[in-house]
């Protein structure tokens, strides 16, 4: 660790009576780091958010902003903001109000000159210069957001909780605002944690992906880390698409282990977590690394079953007799003229260690460890 | 960043899910009458009921009001204003009722108040209806009987003689003005905490935390947040109260002990005992101009606090 | 009036509740007081299953099965009701009233509804000069025998010869004292004026009626009880302004206010008075020896009754000195029938209050009509109420 984490999480766990919302986090958030809490719904996210606001206090464990214990400290003295998931604007107040609401609270007070001109450069920020009179409902939604945006960055604090901020608004609008977002976090270098349920929001936008489900931190690590090496068979099948395929551990060789498909077909995978041989596994297949070419060789054989073309790539469902359908992804050359017809029998091909193989679970993918201890470090 | 200015948004136009304040859009201009017309139907029987109850009574007022009173009492047609001229007659009551109702109102509020914000914003879930009960139910009974409850525990068969174990003797409760205060506020204080409570549930607790998130402490968040908004609620409150107040006589008469004259006093007297009937209406009808300039100046204020929007205030 | 009132101090839950239930039938004392429960009017049903169920079948031909009437709270024994129902198949709706004021107000207003009612001495030629009330067919009230009727309790009853009203009760306005928080022996209304803005300060009650507050304040400087004269008006005003910012109340429900102990004196009509000092024996009952106000109750038929079989024989029923001195046993009030009297037991003629000493009764007055109508008066009331 070389700088004092902007959030530390120290195994903390939140009960709300019988229902464990939290278990168990250990977490450090680096500072100047845009950090995604990515999880399913009910996993914990906004728990952990709200903890960090000082709106909940933890049942057991420690939260430390900037290394100092936050517990008994109210929200109105922590250094944080917070972007509600409907922007809490007050609907009494004009566009710049809203904004000046943090800096009219501030002690000592500051002069009315300066909350004017800092409240002046925040709307210039977000791009509504010009509107500091409007009352909240003759915004748009986007407006909206951007006050509210405006309202926690004006008081420059040292780390930015957002909530779902861009789950109200339409795609198109979305996307302009993750990229909005994105550039508004390095120019000013705070720490952005930004909870989602939304995985191509976390992987696009995030420096770090914090992974959650059921109450815990699955995994912590940099986008291509959580996509290209998923902790478990959870983060795998959460983030990104891939095929499932069952299978039993035929044979274990390092880092690698031989899979005995339903079919009876042997491919080799890597594994994450120790296996034994003859335990049920799931290997995931990420579709972009499977490439199908015309029968003759291949590890797989299947017959096209659907396709859907993107443009720049097209997606193909592929029946194989006694494992399933598979989701392929291949890149479309112009002119090549290389689509397979449905219908069509294909061989299906992929690199040696592109395969992951976990332990097969029943549950939707648990991670089992109870000693998860996330930390990233840049 | 990005983009450059905003960009209206297609979606938007049908002024649908994601603001509250989206302009109308021309698709919407077509069905105006259309609803107008439906709107005027659908308010027909109420419109009725408005006319016979309410407007035909007070025609009839109106033109008692310029009458004047015959020998025996009651009305005989004539087209004058000494009626209104006399009014300085009852200047008295005017004024005694001009302090009491916004007094009143204002003791109500105060007490209302607390027990509004406990039940909307600090009450168990499970008790709050219970306890909302409670506070509407003896509004159920007759306001002469609960009043009447009063005169006993204020009486010398009540609190005095609790008092008069512990060694104080002959303290009169009753037929004072703080007894009046208490009933008044006793009665009206369902009328009152009702409107504040429907506005403080209404009240977005995600903007109580954003506040506090912004760094408000508790006390600034209540005044600049969740009174303020509770605003419009109170000036409902506050007006209903008053308004009813205006025409106040039950309460001042049997906790009073009639000894304070309110304009509604003597109307009852107008009517019930000296039979002078122009001279009532013309009461009746200044009182009813007073409320409804205290109805307007009301809204006037509420529509002020609450930003754009328009509060009805009944 | 229920005994329980004697019982110790505070008042117990169930008492309470038996207060609420009298409040709610409307027995509350007589006169002005149910003015309060606003422009509508107090009413009772004293008659069960009104309407419900069907007239017997032996019920006399064109009675009907129900009437109403207009009274004075607390003034009947409800079994007289019941009695009469048993056996006419006639349910009587009771409507209370607070004065006679209110009384003409509602009967002037047209609707009223009743088939009698019983308006006091000095409004009667008023109803009749309005022409609401029905010269009464004596021929169907064989049980009324003018003979045995005192005639200076009859008397206004009967206009130009024919008769109007025929009497109830009659009785005095005094006032009532409690003798152990004033000891002073008091005869006077100007002992009881003094007494008001000293010793009584605070604790003295006077009625809600601009005929007997005005009244007893004449009454003060030795003028007539019914004056009308500017001057003497003028002087009771000056005194009633000095007055009342030392009273109680201004108020005709004067009972519980003397009972539980807040009030020491107040205005008093002699049923109440009876009553009072029954329960309570240090609470007397005092007539002004300047004079004051003595009153008859009658009964009487609007002339828009909608049941006139049925009010006729329910008067003619309440005629019966049978039936007549259980009404007086239950309201107090003194009965003005020879016939009734002979039934009375001696100790009820024997109470000075009911029946007081001649030398006492010679000042007092009639209300007289014209203090009903005379807007002075009702302007100088308000003024008092309002000072
Ligand atoms: N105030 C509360 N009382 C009781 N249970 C709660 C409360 N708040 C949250 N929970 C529970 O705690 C768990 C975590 O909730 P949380 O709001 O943190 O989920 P989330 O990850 O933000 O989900 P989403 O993506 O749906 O917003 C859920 O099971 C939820 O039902
Ligand atoms: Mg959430």
């Amino acid at each position: 660790m070389t700088a004092v984490p902007d959030i530390e999480f120290r195994a903390v766990t939140k009960r709300y009576g019988a229902v464990t919302a939290v278990s168990g986090i250990d977490l450090a958030i680096p500072p100047s780091a845009f950090v995604a809490l990515l999880g399913p719904s009910g996993c914990g996210k906004t728990t952990c958010l709200r903890m960090i606001g000082g709106f909940e206090q933890p049942s057991e464990g420690q939260v430390l902003i900037r290394g100092r214990d936050m517990a008994g400290t109210p929200p109105y003295r922590r250094p944080v903001n917070m972007v509600f998931q409907q922007y809490a604007l007050f609907p009494h107040l004009d566009v710049e109000e809203n904004i000046s609401y943090g800096l009219r609270q501030a002690r000592p007070r500051l002069s009315s000159r300066e909350i004017a001109t800092r409240a002046g450069e925040a709307l210039s920020m977000v791009q509504l210069a010009g509107y500091g009179r409007r009352k909240i409902h003759e915004l748009s939604g986007g407006q909206q957001q951007r006050v509210a945006l405006a309202r926690a960055l004006v008081n420059k604090p040292a780390v930015l909780l957002l909530d779902e901020p861009l789950a109200a608004l339409d795609k198109k609008l979305r996307t302009d605002m993750q990229i909005e977002l994105q550039n508004l976090q390095r120019e000013i270098g705070i720490t952005f944690v930004l909870v989602t349920h939304d995985q191509e929001e976390a992987l696009s936008m995030s420096d770090f992906v914090c992974v959650m489900n059921g109450g815990r931190v699955v995994q912590l690590g940099q986008p291509s880390e959580i996509y290209d090496e998923p902790a478990d068979l959870f983060v795998a099948d959460f983030v990104g698409k891939t095929n499932l395929v069952s299978g039993k551990v035929a044979g274990l060789s390092g880092d690698l282990v031989d899979v005995a498909l339903a079919d009876g077909t042997v491919i080799s995978a890597r594994k994450r977590v120790p296996l034994s041989r003859g335990e049920a596994v799931s290997v995931s297949l990420r579709p972009e690394s499977l490439s199908l070419s015309a029968p003759g060789g291949g590890v797989l054989k299947g017959v096209v079953r659907n396709r859907i073309f993107l443009g720049s790539t097209a997606e193909y469902a592929i029946e194989i007799q006694g494992i399933g359908s598979l989701l392929a992804k291949a890149d479309h050359v112009i002119g090549q003229g290389n689509l397979f017809k449905p219908g069509e029998p294909v061989a299906i091909r992929f690199a040696a260690g592109a395969p992951l193989a976990f332990p097969h679970a029943n549950n939707n993918g648990t991670n089992q460890r109870e000693d998860q201890h996330a930390e990233i470090l840049s | 960043m990005s983009e450059t200015g905003y960009k209206p948004d297609p979606d938007n136009a049908t002024g649908g899910r994601k603001s509250a304040g989206s302009q109308p859009a021309f698709p919407m201009r077509r069905s105006i009458f259309r609803k107008n017309l439906m709107t005027a139907l659908l308010l027909a029987p109420a419109t009725l009921w408005l006319v016979v109850f309410l407007v035909l009574p007070f025609v009839a007022i109106a033109i008692f009001s310029v009458g004047e009173r015959a020998p025996e009492g009651g009305y005989q047609a004539a087209l004058t204003f000494a009626q209104y001229a006399n009014l300085p007659a009852r200047a008295t009551a005017f004024w005694n009722t001009m302090v009491l109702a916004p007094v009143g109102a204002l003791a109500c509020l105060l007490v209302a108040y607390p027990v509004a914000y406990y039940l909307a914003l600090r009450a168990p879930d499970r008790w709050r209806l219970i306890l909302l009960a409670l506070i509407v139910i003896p509004f159920w009974t007759s306001l002469l009987m609960r009043t009447y409850a009063w005169i006993y525990i204020l009486g010398g068969r009540g609190i005095p003689a609790l008092l008069a174990y512990v060694g104080i003797e002959d303290l009169r409760l009753i037929n004072t003005p703080g007894a009046v205060l208490l009933g008044i506020v006793y009665g009206y204080l369902p009328l009152m905490i009702l409107p504040i409570y429907v506005s403080l549930e209404r009240l977005d607790r995600r903007l109580l935390e954003a506040s506090a998130d912004l760094g408000a402490t508790p006390l600034s968040t209540f005044l600049g947040v969740t009174l303020r908004l509770s605003l419009p609620g109170v000036m409902t409150g506050f007006s209903l109260v008053m308004i009813l107040l205006l025409g106040e006589y039950l309460i001042p008469t049997l906790l009073g002990g009639g000894k304070v004259f309110f304009i509604g006093n003597a109307l009852v007297d107008l009517f019930l005992q000296s039979r002078n009937w122009p001279f009532g209406s013309a009461i009746a009808i200044t009182l009813v101009l007073v409320s409804v300039v205290v109805l307007i100046i009301a809204n006037r204020i509420s529509t002020r606090l609450s930003g754009a929007r328009r509060v009805d205030l009944i | 009036m229920p005994k329980s009132y004697r019982d110790g101090l505070p008042i117990t839950p169930d008492k309470f509740v038996d207060q609420l239930m009298r409040l709610k039938r409307g027995s509350i004392s007589r006169r002005d007081f149910l003015g309060l429960t606003g422009l509508g009017v107090a009413t009772a049903v004293m008659a069960r299953e009104l309407g419900i169920m069907p007239a017997p079948a032996y019920a006399a031909e064109n009675l009907g099965d129900r009437m109403s009437i207009a009274t004075w709270p607390n003034y009947h024994d409800p079994q007289t009701f019941e009695n009469f129902k048993a056996e006419t198949g006639v349910a009587v709706e009771v409507n209370v009233f607070g004065s006679n004021e209110e009384m003409l107000a509602k009967l002037q207003a047209g609707g009223s509804g009743w088939s009698l009612f019983v308006p006091t001495n000095y409004t009667i030629s008023t109803y009749k000069k309005l022409g609401i009330i029905e010269p009464l067919d004596m021929a169907k009230l064989p049980n009324f025998d003018g003979k045995s009727e005192d005639v200076r309790f009859t008397a206004e009853g009967t206009i130009d010869g024919t008769i109007y009203a025929v009497p109830k009760n009659w009785g005095t306005t005094g006032f009532a004292v409690n003798t152990k928080k004033l000891s002073k022996p008091m005869s006077s209304w100007k002992e009881f004026w003094d007494t008001a803005m000293t010793e009584a300060d605070g604790r003295t009650m006077v009625h809600d009626y601009q005929l007997t507050t005005i009244g007893n304040a004449l009454k003060y400087y030795g003028y007539s009880f019914n004056s009308l004269k500017q001057d003497e008006l003028a002087k009771a005003e000056e005194l009633l302004l000095k007055v009342k910012p030392h009273l109680f109340a201004v108020s005709s429900d004067y009972q519980p206010s003397m009972r539980s102990g807040d009030a020491w004196m107040t205005m008093c009509w002699t049923n109440d008075g009876a009553q009072l000092h029954r329960d309570i024996p240090e609470i007397a009952y005092v007539l002004g020896k300047e004079g004051g106000e003595i009153w008859t109750d009658f009964y009487a038929i609007p002339k828009d009754a909608p049941n006139k079989p049925a009010g006729y024989a329910l008067l003619n029923y309440l005629m019966n000195p049978k039936v007549a001195v259980k009404e007086h046993l239950a309201n107090g009030a003194p009965c003005t029938d020879a016939r009734v009297n002979a039934l009375l037991p001696k100790e009820v003629l024997d109470n000075p209050i009911l029946y007081p000493a001649a030398d006492l009764l010679k000042p007092l007055e009639f209300g007289a009509a014209a203090t009903l109508t005379d807007p002075g008066r009702a302007e100088l009331m308000a003024r008092f109420k309002s000072a």
